[in-house]
C-alpha cells in the first residue's frame, strides 16, 4: 500500500488535465485513469474536482467537448484541446516548472 | 448522425437548449460511474460495494451536476451571443450564393422595388422642402401674408393701405411689404434686365434676415426722399462685384439712378428670396389715390395665441380707411384678412404634389406585392430544401430567419437603387422642379427623408419577406417531406395569398393608370386649345425705358417710333406692332370698370377684365377678325375721346343680346373721368393661360393716353415688341437686338421668345406631369402582367396533372381554356373593380389639373378598365394555351 495520497496544489488541477489531453481526446474517466496511473495514486484527485474542471475547462474554451462512441461501444463525452487549450497548457507548464525550481532552489539552499 | 458542439456548425444549428444541457450532463456522469463500477467489479467487488465504492471515490455528485449544468449554460449563453453576428454573416453568405442563382428574379426585385423606393424618396424630399418643412425664418409660425379679401379674390395692397396699416395696428410686432420690380442693371459696358424686389425697410428685420456683409435696412432707408440703397444678392455679389469685401456703400446703377450698396445676403435664402437679385428700400409716400394694388404685405404677429384678434385689427382698420379713399375705392364687401405665411409660399401646388406622391407611391407598393409574389412562389418551390434543413435541427424560427435575411438582402440592394435614383432625382427636381414647386433649393437627403427611405426599406423587406417566410414554412415538416412527391402541394393558404397579392397589384395599377389617362388627355385638350391667332413665325421681346433718361413724353414717343421705323425695314420682318401684354399667359394688366348701362350696384365688386394697350397694326399682325365696328386708328390720339376694342367673349357675357359697340364705361372706378366708347368687336384669343376660360379682355390704343399720370407713365414706358417674320425668327431676331443696342446701347432686350415657345412653356407642367405619372403607370401596369403570368403559370404547372386527367377523359381544350382563365381573371377583375372604385375617390381631387375632361370621365375610366383585362387576358392566355398543348400522356406518366 503506497503512503496517504497528498492533496493536491491550488490550480494545478487544470494544468494536469490539459496536459493529459495533449495526446489525444478523452473522456471524463480516461483521464481520471490516466492521472491516477501516472502519479501511481500520489495525488488525491476527486472525480468530482475533475469533471468541474472540465467544463470550467470547456465553458472557457480550452477544451471542446463531443459525443463519440467509446472504446467497448458506449457513448461518451469525449474532451479536445482547442488552440487556445494548448497555449494555455504551454503557460501554465512554464509557470509550474518555475515555481517548482524555486521552491527547489529554497530547499537546497538549506 | 453526428452532432459536434462546434463554432464551424452547419448554419441553420441553433445551438444547444438548457435542457440538453442537464441531459448530457446527467448522461456524462452516469457513464462515468458505470465505468468505474465495471473496473471495480473486474477487480471482484460484488457489484453492490462497486456502486458504493465508486460514490465515495467521486466525491460530492449533486454539486459537481449543478456546477456542471451551471458552466454549460453559460456557455451556450455567451456562444449564442457572439454566433449571431457569425451566424448572420453566414446567412448572408449564403443568401448572396443562392440569390445569385436566379439572376432575374433578383434583378426584377432589387429594379422594381428600387424604382419605388427612389422616386418616392425623391418626391417625398421635395414635398417635404416645399410643403412640409417650416419656413427658414426666424420663429415661422408667428408670419403670416395679409390681403384685400374679395373672395373669390385674394388682392394686394397698395401704398395707401400698406402706410395706414403701418400707422395704425397694434397686434403685429412689425409689418413689411414687397413687390417684385425688373431694373436694369449697367456696369457701363452691357445692360442687362434683372429681377429684383422693392421692399420696406422693415422687410429683413421682420424675417429675421442678417446679411452676410453690412447691414439691413433702417428706417432712414425708407424715408422718402432718402439716399437710395440696395442689398444685393450673394449671387450678385459674386458675379457682378467680383466677391469683394469692400463693396458696401458703393453705388451700383440701376434704371439709370444710383443705389448704395448696403449689405450682401447670405448664399442660402428663404423662399420669399430666392432669384431675386437685388432689394430696393422702398420709399412709398402719401399716394393720390387707393390704388394701384402692388404690394404683398407680410406681418410677425407679437404672439401666435393673439391670431384672432389680429384678424378684428385688420377689419377695423379697413373700415376706418374705406371712407377716406371713397372716391376712388368703392368696393366696400372687401376686407382684410390674412394667412400664415408658409400657406402663401406654398400655393396651390398641393395637388401636383398630392397626385405625384401618390403614384410614386402606389407604384413602391406594387413593387412589393410583386416582389412577395415572386418570393412565395421562390418559398413554395424550395419546400423540399427547406423542409430538408428543418429535418436536419433547423427550427421554424431559423429557416425564418433564413429567408428573412434573403429579403432583407434583397431590400438593401433596392435601398442602394433607391438610394442612387433618389439622388439623380433629387438633383433634376434641384434644376428643373422650380418651376413646379417652391423651395426646390432646400430639397435635401436629410432628417424625414432619411427616416423616410429607411421606413420604406424596412417595410420592403418585411412585405415581401416575412408574408412569405411564414406562410412559405408553416405546416408540420414530415408532411412537407412527404407530399414533395407529387405535385399538388403549395397549401391553399399560399395559393390564395398570392392571388390576394396580384388582385391588389391590379387594385393599385388601375388608379394609376386611370390618373395617367385623365392628365395626357388634359395635355391634348390644352395642345387643342384654340389660342385665336396665328401662333406661327410670331417673336416677342420686352424693353422698359429706364425713367430717369425717359421722364418726358417726347423721347419716349420718339423712341418708340424709332424703333417701329427701323425694324419694319429689316429683311425677313413682314409687320411690327407693340403692347403692354402678350399672349397666352402674359396679360399685364387687369382693370376694373363700371358700365354706363348696367353700374355695379353699392356693396358689389365690379367686373375686372384683362385690359391689353396695342397699336393698330397689333390685330392685324395676330391674325384677329374684326367682328363689329373699327380697329384703332389715326383717329384715337392723345387729345381724343378715350375709345376700347373688345372681344366676342366680352361682348357676349355683357351685352349677350345687342351690339357692344357704342357702348360707353369707366375704368378703375373712376367717377369722373370722361367715358370710354366700345368703338369694335374683335375675335377672342386667350391672355391669362390655356386652360382658363375666355372671360373677356379689352384693347385700349397705346397713344391715347401721355405721360400725365404715375400709371400712364410706367406703361407708356414699358412694351412688347412684337413681330411677324416672314422668315424663321431665329434669323431676325440677332438683326432686331442690334437696332435695340444701336438705339440705346444701356436698354436691355428682355423675355425674348417666339409665340410657340410661350405656348410650349404654357404645356410644360402638365406634360412633366403626365410623364411622370404616366411612365410610373407603364411600371404599374408591366409588374401586375408579371404578376398574373407568374401566378398563372404556376397555377398551370401545379395542376398539369387535373388538366391532363380532364382532357384523357374527353374533356375539350376550350373547357380546359375556360377554367384557367376564368381562374385568373377571378382575380383581375376584383382588382380592377376595387381600382377603378379607389381611383373615383382619388381623381376628384386632383379635378384643378384637369382640362377639358371630368374627373370621373366614364370613357377614361371603362376605357383603363377594359385595356387592364385585356393585356391580363392575354397574359392568363399564355400559360393556358402551353396546358392544352401538352401531351395528356406525358404529365400522367411523369407523376
Amino acid at each position: 500500500m503506497s503512503p496517504r495520497p497528498l492533496p493536491l496544489v491550488q490550480g494545478t488541477l487544470d494544468l494536469l488535465v490539459l496536459h493529459t489531453l495533449l495526446s489525444a481526446p478523452m473522456h471524463g474517466y480516461g483521464i481520471a485513469t490516466r492521472v491516477h496511473e501516472r502519479t501511481d495514486g500520489d495525488l488525491a484527485i476527486e472525480d468530482a474536482a475533475l469533471y468541474q474542471a472540465l467544463h470550467r475547462l470547456d465553458r472557457n474554451g480550452l477544451v471542446e467537448a463531443e459525443w463519440r462512441p467509446s472504446e467497448n461501444n458506449r457513448r461518451a463525452r469525449y474532451y479536445t484541446l482547442t488552440p487556445a487549450g494548448r497555449k494555455r497548457l504551454r503557460e501554465e507548464a512554464a509557470n509550474w516548472r518555475r515555481y517548482a525550481r524555486a521552491v527547489e532552489a529554497v530547499l537546497q539552499g538549506g | 448522425m453526428r452532432r459536434k458542439d462546434h463554432p464551424h456548425r452547419p448554419f441553420w444549428y441553433l445551438g444547444r437548449g438548457p435542457d440538453r444541457v442537464r441531459s448530457d450532463v446527467d448522461e456524462e456522469l452516469d457513464v462515468h460511474l458505470e465505468m468505474r463500477v465495471e473496473e471495480l467489479t473486474s477487480r471482484g467487488l460484488s457489484v453492490e460495494a462497486a456502486r458504493r465504492e465508486a460514490l465515495r471515490r467521486f466525491g460530492d455528485l449533486e454539486g459537481t451536476r449543478q456546477y456542471c449544468r451551471r458552466q454549460g449554460q453559460e456557455k451556450e449563453k455567451s456562444m449564442q451571443r457572439g454566433l449571431i453576428f457569425q451566424d448572420l454573416k453566414q446567412d448572408i453568405q449564403v443568401c448572396l450564393r443562392d440569390l445569385w442563382r436566379v439572376p432575374m428574379l433578383m434583378l426584377t426585385i432589387v429594379g422594381t422595388v428600387g424604382l419605388g423606393i427612389g422616386a418616392t424618396t425623391a418626391i417625398f424630399s421635395a414635398v417635404n422642402a416645399a410643403l412640409l418643412r417650416p419656413l427658414p425664418y426666424e420663429d415661422p409660425a408667428r408670419l403670416v401674408r395679409i390681403y384685400t379679401d374679395a373672395p373669390p379674390h385674394k388682392f394686394r395692397f397698395s401704398v395707401a393701405d400698406h402706410l395706414a396699416l403701418q400707422e395704425q395696428q397694434t397686434s403685429f410686432q412689425q409689418i413689411a411689404g414687397y413687390t417684385e420690380r425688373a431694373m436694369a442693371f449697367s456696369d457701363g459696358e452691357v445692360a442687362e434686365r434683372l429681377t429684383g424686389r422693392v421692399v420696406s425697410w422693415t422687410y429683413f428685420e421682420l424675417l429675421g434676415i442678417r446679411p452676410a456683409i453690412g447691414r439691413h435696412f433702417t428706417e432712414l432707408d425708407g424715408r422718402p426722399g432718402g439716399p437710395p440703397a440696395v442689398i444685393v444678392s450673394h449671387g450678385f455679389w459674386q458675379q457682378r462685384l467680383g466677391a469683394r469685401a469692400d463693396v458696401i456703400g458703393r453705388p451700383i446703377r440701376l434704371d439709370g439712378s444710383d443705389y448704395a450698396i448696403a449689405g450682401v445676403l447670405p448664399r442660402l435664402v428663404g423662399p420669399l428670396e430666392q432669384g431675386q437679385e437685388f432689394f430696393v428700400a422702398a420709399q412709398w409716400d402719401t399716394p393720390p389715390r387707393r390704388g394701384p394694388f402692388f404690394i404683398t404685405v407680410i406681418g410677425r404677429l407679437r404672439n401666435r395665441s393673439e391670431e384672432s384678434a389680429a384678424a378684428s385689427d385688420l377689419r377695423a382698420i379697413n373700415r376706418r380707411l374705406f371712407p377716406v379713399w371713397q372716391a376712388s375705392y368703392q368696393d366696400d364687401k372687401a376686407s382684410w384678412g390674412m394667412m400664415d405665411l408658409k400657406a402663401h409660399v406654398i400655393g396651390d401646388v398641393g395637388t401636383i404634389a398630392g397626385v405625384a406622391l401618390s403614384a410614386v407611391g402606389l407604384v413602391w407598393l406594387i413593387a412589393c406585392a410583386n416582389a412577395s409574389s415572386l418570393m412565395i412562389a421562390r418559398v413554395t418551390s424550395r419546400r423540399r430544401e427547406l423542409a430538408v434543413r428543418a429535418a436536419l435541427g433547423a427550427s421554424r424560427g431559423r429557416v425564418v430567419r433564413y429567408l428573412l435575411a434573403e429579403s432583407g438582402l434583397l431590400a438593401m440592394g433596392a435601398t442602394v437603387v433607391g438610394v442612387l435614383l433618389a439622388w439623380v432625382g433629387i438633383g433634376l427636381l434641384r434644376d428643373f422642379g422650380a418651376g413646379y414647386l417652391p423651395r426646390t433649393q432646400e430639397i435635401t437627403l436629410e432628417g424625414p427623408v432619411l427616416w423616410l427611405l429607411a421606413a420604406l426599406t424596412a417595410a420592403s423587406g418585411l412585405l415581401f419577406g416575412l408574408i412569405p417566410a411564414v406562410n412559405g414554412t408553416g405546416g408540420p415538416v414530415d408532411q412537407s417531406l412527404r407530399s414533395l412527391g407529387r405535385s399538388s402541394t403549395g397549401s391553399i393558404a399560399v395559393r390564395r395569398l398570392r392571388r390576394v397579392l396580384v388582385g391588389s397589384q391590379f387594385a393599385v395599377a388601375t388608379p394609376l393608370l386611370v390618373v395617367a389617362a385623365l392628365l395626357i388627355s388634359t395635355l391634348n385638350e390644352l395642345r387643342q386649345v384654340d389660342l385665336g391667332f396665328e401662333s406661327g413665325s410670331l417673336l416677342t421681346g420686352a424693353i422698359l425705358l429706364p425713367a430717369k433718361q425717359y421722364q418726358e413724353p417726347g423721347p419716349v414717343k420718339a423712341f418708340w417710333d424709332e424703333l417701329q421705323r427701323r425694324v419694319e425695314a429689316l429683311p425677313g420682318v413682314s409687320g411690327v406692332a407693340f403692347a403692354d401684354g402678350r399672349p397666352p399667359a402674359g396679360v399685364g394688366n387687369f382693370n376694373n370698370f363700371d358700365l354706363e348701362e348696367f353700374p355695379t350696384p353699392p356693396g358689389q365688386s365690379p367686373p375686372v377684365t384683362p385690359w391689353v394697350a396695342v397699336t393698330p397694326e397689333y390685330f392685324r399682325l395676330l391674325g384677329l377678325t374684326l367682328l363689329q365696328g373699327r380697329l384703332f386708328d389715326e383717329r384715337d390720339g392723345l387729345e381724343a375721346p378715350p375709345v376700347v376694342v373688345v372681344d366676342r367673349a366680352w361682348a357676349r357675357r355683357f351685352f349677350p343680346n345687342q351690339g357692344a359697340v357704342g357702348k360707353r364705361l369707366r375704368e378703375g372706378g373712376c367717377t369722373d373721368c370722361p367715358w370710354t366708347t366700345v368703338v369694335g368687336v374683335v375675335s377672342d384669343v386667350k391672355y391669362a393661360g390655356l386652360d382658363k376660360p375666355d372671360e373677356g379682355s379689352v384693347y385700349w390704343p397705346m397713344a391715347e393716353r401721355g405721360l400725365s399720370h404715375p400709371i400712364d407713365q410706367a406703361t407708356a414706358r414699358f412694351r412688347y415688341l412684337v413681330l411677324r417674320t416672314s422668315a424663321d425668327p431665329g434669323t431676325v431676331l440677332p438683326a432686331v437686338r442690334q437696332v435695340v443696342r444701336d438705339l440705346d446701347p444701356s436698354l436691355p432686350f428682355h423675355n425674348v421668345a417666339t409665340m410657340e415657345e410661350l405656348v410650349a412653356q404654357q404645356l410644360r407642367m402638365p406634360r412633366s406631369l403626365s410623364l411622370l405619372v404616366g411612365g410610373l403607370a407603364v411600371v404599374a401596369l408591366i409588374l401586375s402582367i408579371v404578376g398574373i403570368y407568374g401566378v398563372m403559370a404556376y397555377y398551370v404547372q401545379q395542376h398539369s396533372k387535373e388538366i391532363s386527367i380532364r382532357a384523357a377523359l374527353g374533356g375539350s381544350p376550350v373547357d380546359v381554356l375556360r377554367l384557367i382563365l376564368g381562374q385568373g381573371m377571378k382575380v383581375v377583375v376584383s382588382g380592377v373593380v376595387v381600382g377603378s372604385l379607389t381611383a373615383l375617390a382619388l381623381t376628384r381631387l386632383m379635378s384643378t389639373l384637369l382640362f377639358g375632361i371630368g374627373a370621373a370621365d366614364a370613357f377614361t375610366f371603362v376605357g383603363s378598365a377594359v385595356f387592364l383585362l385585356a393585356v391580363a387576358l392575354a397574359a392568363c392566355l399564355v400559360p393556358a394555351r402551353r396546358a392544352i398543348g401538352v401531351e395528356p400522356a406525358s404529365i400522367l406518366r411523369n407523376e
